[in-house]
C-alpha cells in the first residue's frame, strides 16, 4: 500500500433505501478504480452474508479502499463505509457515518426519498458531512430525475442543482461520482501529531485470528505490535495485525489520521471491541475518547426453544458462538411449562430477531420454536420497586401491580398521498398518537405518529407494506415509557394456561386480540380425538373462547393403481408434522401457534 | 428372498374429459374419438408394446392377474385389447384361471365391445359408476349419466358377468346423508358382486380445488361424511358384502385378487403412462405425459430393460407394509412384521402401536406381541383413524432412522 497525504483521503459512506441501488453503485466504484478486476466482482461484492444476498439488503457493514488517479492527476485514496440499511442497526449507521467526511446521498431516480433515508441524512447533516446527492437508475423509463430533484430539495432543503445523474447498472455518470468525492468531500483533519484516536465502526468475529476490527483513524497514528486500549472496555491488546480492506484485507505497518483498516489482537468476542469504542494507545493515551459511545440496548424479546429438548445444549453453544460477533445479542435460560428449557433473547429489532434465528437454523442446524416478540415493560410494584419484564408470563398479579409503563416510538413514514387513510387507520388500530402530516412534493406525504413499540414489534411494517402496496416507508426511534392500563392475556388450551402464549395487551384491546388470537389457534391447531376448548382470559375473566371440534376421521380414500408414493408422502408430512409440535397436556400445538399473535388480521 | 411378480398393472389414460375430482395421469380424447379412431391411441398401444417387450421376465409361474386401469380402458377397441393380452401372454404368461379386470365407463362401450372384450379374456369389471343421481353426476363433470349406467348394467347382467364392481364416491357437492343412503340403495339394487366406496379427497390442482374448500360449503363436513362411511359399512355388510379394505367391500369370492397383491405389499409388473411397478423392492413411476412417456420408453430399451432405482432399505419396506396391509381387514401376518424388525425396529414400532391398542383401533390377533398372529385396525373405527395410526408409526421409525 502506498503512503498517501491526509489531504489525498477521501472519506465516504452511501445513504440509500433498500433496492435504490447501493450495492450496484458500490461494486462500479470498486470496478471503476481497478481494486476488484471484472473477472473477480462476485454481483454486489460488499454483501458478504448470505442472507444479505437472498434479502438484497446488507446487514453487517463492510469497508472498501479505493485508489483513484482524479482528473488533476493526483493520487487520492477513497475509502467507502458501507452502512446497514435497516432501522434495527441505527447505532451502527451512525458510528459509520461518523467515520465520514461525506456521504452519496443516492435516490431512486423514479421512486424519490424514503423515509430510513430521510433518517440517515440527517444523521449524516448532524454530523457535518457533506452531501452528494445522486439520482440513479436514470435509465429506466420511469425515471423522474427533475421531480426527484425537486423533492430532494423540498425535503432535505439539499441544493440539489449538482446532482449526479447516474446509472450504477449502466455504468452511468460512475467518473463524475468519482470526481465529486475528490472535490466536495473535504479531506481528514490533519491531526497525524495527536494522541492515538480510532473509532470502531464494526467488528466480526474470526475464528483463526479473533474479533477482527474495522476502525478510521481520527487523531495519531497505529502501528502494527503497538500496545492498544479500548478505552469503553478498558481492555488492552497488542495488535498482531494491521492492514487495509481493498476490499480483500492486504497488511500494512502503520496507519496513520485520516485512514480507514482493521486489526487483529487475539481479542475473543466482539463486545471486547465494540462499535463505536475509541482505540488508543497504551503508552500516551488519549485524554478523551470519541463521544457518542453507547452499548446495544435489546428492544425486543422472545423466547427460543428447541424443537426436540435434546437439542438444548446445542443451542446454547450456537448462541455462545453467535454471540461471539454479535456483541447486541443477548441470552438467558429460560424455562416455559409449555415449551421445557430454552433461552430469553433479546434483540436490537425485529430484522435482528430474524436473522438470528435464521442463522441458527441455517449455520447450527437447530430446529427451533420461537415465541411471539415482546419489548420491555417497566412494571413498579406497590412496594415501589420497578421491574423491567420483557417477558409476559412473569408479569406480576394485577394485585402486585402499582402501574405498568411501555416503551414508546416515534414513527415516521414517507408514502403516496392516496394510502394516507389506510396508514392513519393502521396507526389508529395500534394504538398510535397523530403528532403531523406534511405534504412533500409531489403527491408524497410524510405522517409522523407516537405510538407504543408493543405495536411496531407485531406485524406492523408487513401491514404498512400492504396498505400501501409496497410505496410506503418508515423509520422509528424510541422515545421514552408511557404508562397505560396494560393486562396480561392468557391462553389456556383445553383448560391449561399455555406460559408461551401469553401477551400483555392495553385494556382497549384485549376483548380484539383475545377474539382473534383463538380464532387462530383454532386453525392452526390439528382437531383432535376430543374437543379442545381455547380460551383467552385476563385474570379469572374469560374474555374470548372457541373450541375446535373432534377429529371424526383421517383416513386415506384410495391407494390408487399401486402408486403408494404420493400416499406416503402425505403420511410421512404428517408425521413429520407431529413431531415439530410441542405437548401442551395431551393436545398437541404447532410451532406456528406459537406466533400466532403476530398474524393476526 | 425377493417372491416373483405374479400380477401386472396396464395403465390406459384415455377418457373423455377429465372430471372435476381427478389428479390422474390421463389423456383427454373428447366426446367423439376412441381407440377404434384415434391413431394417439393408437401410437401408445404400441409403446405400451414396446415396454411389455423390454421389461425381463422375472416370473417363473404365469401372471395370475392383470388389470387394466385408467384413465379409461373401455375406450380401447377389443382389437387393440387382444394385442395388449397378447403380448403379456407371450412375455409373462397368462394363468387359465387368472383375474383379468378392466375398468370401464357408462357410456363409452356397447354390448358388442363388452362381448368383445370378454371374448379377449376379461373376466372382471369394475364399473366406474361414482353416483346415481343425474345431478351429482353433472356436479363432478362425468360424462355418463344415469341412464347410461343402467344400460351398461344391463348389458353386463345380459352376458352373465360373473365378477364385477362398482364405483361410488361420498363426500360430493351438496350430498346429504339421505342422498348418499338413497345411492346405497340404487347400488345395491343393481347387484354388484363388489362395491368399491372411495371418500371424496379434494386433491390440489383439480377442478374442485379451485372450486370448494374441504370441510366447506356445498361439500359435506368430516361429521357427514365419516357418517357416511358409517352407514355404508353398516349397511353393505348387512347386505352381505364383507368390507374387506378401507373402501373396498365384497361379496364372498369376490375380492378383487389384483388389488390384494398391492394391499399385501407384493410385486406386481406396471406397464404405461403413469403406472408405477413394484419388482426386485424397486418402486418405479413412469412419467405421466404421453411425450414423455414414448422417452421413456426408448430410455428403458436403450437400459436393458434395467431400472436405475434402488431397492426399497428395509425399514421402508416395513412403513410400506403397515400403510397398505392396515387397510385390509385381515391385516399384516405377525411372522411378516417380525420379519422386517430388527429387536429395537420391533420394540419402537409397539410402543407406537400401544396407544392405538389401548384405543381399541389396532387389534392384536393372538392376544400378545409375543404370540402376534395378525395386526390389523378395528371396522370402522380403526379404519376411519387409519392415518393416525400410521402417521405415529412413520415418526417412530424415521425417528429410529435418523438416530
Amino acid at each position: 500500500m502506498t503512503e498517501v497525504p491526509v489531504s489525498q483521503i477521501r472519506n465516504f459512506s452511501i445513504i440509500a433505501h433498500i433496492d435504490h441501488g447501493k450495492s450496484t453503485l458500490a461494486d462500479r466504484l470498486l470496478q471503476r478504480t481497478g481494486t476488484v478486476s471484472d473477472r473477480e466482482m462476485k454481483a454486489q461484492f460488499l454483501d458478504n452474508m448470505d442472507l444479505e444476498r437472498e434479502r438484497g439488503i446488507t446487514i453487517k457493514l463492510q469497508a472498501a479502499r479505493m485508489n483513484y488517479k482524479a482528473r488533476d492527476g493526483k493520487d487520492y485514496v477513497l475509502n467507502l463505509i458501507d452502512t446497514p440499511g435497516h432501522v434495527d442497526f441505527s447505532y451502527e449507521v451512525s458510528r459509520s457515518l461518523i467515520a465520514c467526511e461525506g456521504a452519496l446521498l443516492v435516490v431512486d431516480a423514479s421512486q424519490g426519498v424514503e423515509a430510513q433515508t430521510l433518517a440517515n441524512v440527517y444523521l449524516a447533516l448532524e454530523n457535518n458531512l457533506e452531501i452528494i446527492p445522486v439520482l440513479n437508475k436514470i435509465d429506466l423509463p420511469g425515471a423522474e430525475p427533475e421531480r426527484i430533484r425537486q423533492e430532494i430539495e423540498d425535503i432535505i432543503g439539499l441544493d440539489c442543482s449538482g446532482a449526479i445523474l447516474a446509472s450504477a447498472k449502466q455504468g452511468i455518470g460512475i467518473d463524475e461520482i468519482l470526481e465529486s468525492i475528490v472535490y466536495l468531500v473535504p479531506p481528514p483533519a490533519d491531526t497525524v501529531d495527536q494522541p492515538l484516536r480510532a473509532l470502531i465502526f464494526d467488528s466480526y468475529y474470526d475464528s483463526y485470528r479473533g474479533v477482527i476490527v474495522y476502525f478510521r483513524v481520527m487523531d495519531g497514528t497505529l502501528r502494527r505490535k503497538d500496545k492498544v486500549r479500548l478505552m469503553a472496555s478498558g481492555k488492552e491488546y497488542e495488535v498482531d495485525e494491521l492492514g487495509v480492506l481493498a476490499p480483500t484485507q492486504i497488511e500494512v505497518d502503520e496507519l496513520h489520521a485520516g485512514e480507514v483498516g482493521y486489526f487483529a489482537a487475539s481479542i475473543k468476542a466482539v463486545e471486547d471491541a465494540r462499535v463505536g469504542d475509541t482505540i488508543t494507545l497504551v503508552q500516551n493515551p488519549a485524554k478523551e475518547a470519541l463521544p457518542g459511545y453507547a452499548e446495544a440496548k435489546p428492544m425486543v424479546f422472545c423466547g427460543l426453544f428447541p424443537t426436540v429438548s435434546d437439542q438444548f445444549e446445542e443451542l446454547r453453544e450456537a448462541l455462545e458462538k453467535l454471540r461471539l460477533s454479535d456483541a447486541a445479542l443477548q441470552y438467558e435460560p429460560e424455562t416455559s411449562s409449555a415449551m421445557g428449557f430454552g433461552f430469553r433473547c433479546g434483540f436490537l429489532g425485529l430484522l435482528h430477531m430474524e436473522i438470528v434465528q435464521e442463522r441458527l437454523e441455517r449455520e447450527y442446524n437447530l430446529d427451533l420454536i420461537t415465541t411471539a416478540p415482546s419489548v420491555i415493560y417497566r412494571v413498579t410494584t406497590i412496594q415501589g420497586e420497578v421491574l423491567e419484564i420483557d417477558n409476559p408470563s412473569t408479569l406480576p398479579d394485577p394485585q402486585a401491580r402499582e402501574k405498568i409503563e411501555e416503551p414508546y416510538v416515534q414513527l415516521d413514514m414517507i408514502t403516496p398521498e392516496e394510502y394516507v387513510g389506510a396508514l392513519m387507520e393502521l396507526c389508529q388500530n395500534r394504538r398510535g398518537e397523530f403528532k403531523d402530516m406534511r405534504y412533500l412534493a409531489q403527491g408524497r406525504t410524510t405522517l409522523i405518529y407516537e405510538l407504543p413499540l408493543a405495536e411496531v414489534v407485531t406485524d406492523f411494517f408487513d401491514q404498512m407494506k400492504s396498505r400501501s402496496k409496497g410505496y410506503a416507508s418508515m423509520e422509528y426511534h424510541l422515545i421514552g415509557y408511557r404508562e397505560n392500563h396494560l393486562s396480561r392475556l392468557d391462553i389456556l388450551i383445553n383448560g391449561d394456561p399455555v406460559d408461551s402464549l401469553a401477551s400483555i395487551v392495553h385494556r382497549d384491546k384485549a376483548y380484539y386480540v383475545g377474539k382473534a388470537l383463538v380464532e387462530k389457534l383454532k386453525e392452526l391447531i390439528p382437531r383432535h380425538q376430543f374437543k379442545i376448548p381455547i380460551q383467552a382470559a385476563i385474570g379469572s375473566r374469560v374474555v374470548a373462547s372457541e373450541s375446535i371440534p373432534a377429529l371424526r376421521k383421517d383416513v386415506l380414500a384410495k391407494c390408487y393403481g399401486g402408486d403408494i408414493s404420493r400416499k406416503k408422502k402425505l403420511l410421512q408430512k404428517q408425521a413429520k408434522g407431529k413431531k415439530r409440535m410441542k405437548a401442551v397436556g395431551t393436545v398437541d400445538v404447532p410451532q406456528e401457534a406459537f406466533m400466532a399473535v403476530l398474524k393476526l388480521s | 428372498m425377493i417372491a416373483n411378480p405374479a400380477s401386472a398393472y396396464i395403465h390406459i389414460p384415455f377418457c373423455r374429459r377429465r372430471c372435476f375430482y381427478c389428479d390422474f395421469p390421463i389423456s383427454v380424447l373428447g366426446n367423439h374419438q376412441r381407440g377404434e379412431t384415434s391413431g394417439t391411441v393408437e401410437s401408445y398401444v404400441d409403446r405400451l408394446g414396446e415396454e411389455i417387450a423390454a421389461t425381463p421376465k422375472l416370473n417363473q409361474s404365469p401372471l395370475q392377474t392383470v388389470f387394466f386401469g385408467g384413465g379409461t380402458p373401455s375406450l380401447l377397441s377389443v382389437p387393440q385389447l387382444e394385442t395388449i393380452l397378447a403380448q403379456l401372454d407371450q412375455r409373462f404368461g397368462i394363468a387359465p384361471a387368472a383375474e383379468i379386470s378392466m375398468e370401464m365407463d357408462p357410456g363409452t362401450f356397447d354390448l358388442e365391445h363388452l362381448q368383445g372384450y370378454l371374448a379377449a379374456g376379461i373376466t372382471r369389471i369394475s364399473l366406474g359408476v361414482q353416483a346415481l343421481d343425474d345431478a351429482t353426476l353433472e356436479s363432478c363433470g362425468r360424462y355418463h349419466r344415469v341412464v347410461d349406467v343402467y344400460h351398461a348394467v344391463d348389458w353386463l347382467h345380459q352376458v352373465a358377468m360373473p365378477n364385477w364392481s362398482l364405483d361410488l364416491i361420498s363426500g360430493l357437492p351438496h350430498q346429504t346423508l339421505t342422498d348418499w343412503e338413497t345411492g346405497l340403495s340404487k347400488a345395491v339394487a343393481l347387484y354388484p358382486h363388489h362395491l368399491s366406496i372411495y371418500d371424496l379427497t379434494v386433491e390440489p390442482q383439480t377442478v374442485f380445488a379451485k372450486r370448494y374448500q374441504p370441510g366447506d360449503q356445498p361439500l359435506p363436513t368430516d361429521e357427514q361424511t365419516a357418517a357416511m362411511y358409517r352407514l355404508a359399512q353398516a349397511f353393505l355388510s348387512a347386505q352381505g358384502y364383507d368390507h374387506y379394505e378401507v373402501s373396498n367391500y365384497a361379496q364372498p369370492g369376490h375380492q378383487c385378487q389384483h388389488n390384494l397383491t398391492y394391499w399385501r405389499n407384493q410385486p406386481y409388473y406396471g406397464f404405461g403412462l403413469g403406472a408405477t411397478s413394484y419388482t426386485q423392492l424397486q418402486r418405479v413411476s413412469r412419467p405421466r405425459t404421453l411425450a414423455t412417456y414414448s422417452e421413456w420408453v426408448k430410455g428403458f430399451q436403450a437400459a436393458g430393460g434395467i431400472h436405475s432405482e434402488p431397492p426399497t432399505p428395509t425399514l421402508e419396506q416395513l412403513l410400506d407394509r403397515l400403510m397398505l396391509g392396515l387397510r385390509l381387514k385381515e391385516g399384516i401376518g405377525g411372522d411378516e412384521v417380525r420379519s422386517l424388525c430388527d429387536p429395537t425396529t420391533w420394540t419402537t414400532l409397539r410402543a407406537a402401536l400401544h396407544p392405538h391398542i389401548a384405543q381399541g383401533w389396532v387389534i392384536l390377533e393372538g392376544d400378545t406381541w409375543a404370540t402376534l398372529q395378525r395386526l390389523r385396525l378395528s371396522d370402522p373405527e380403526g379404519f376411519l383413524f387409519s392415518n393416525v395410526v400410521l402417521s405415529d408409526c412413520f415418526r417412530a421409525i424415521e425417528d429410529l432412522q435418523e438416530s
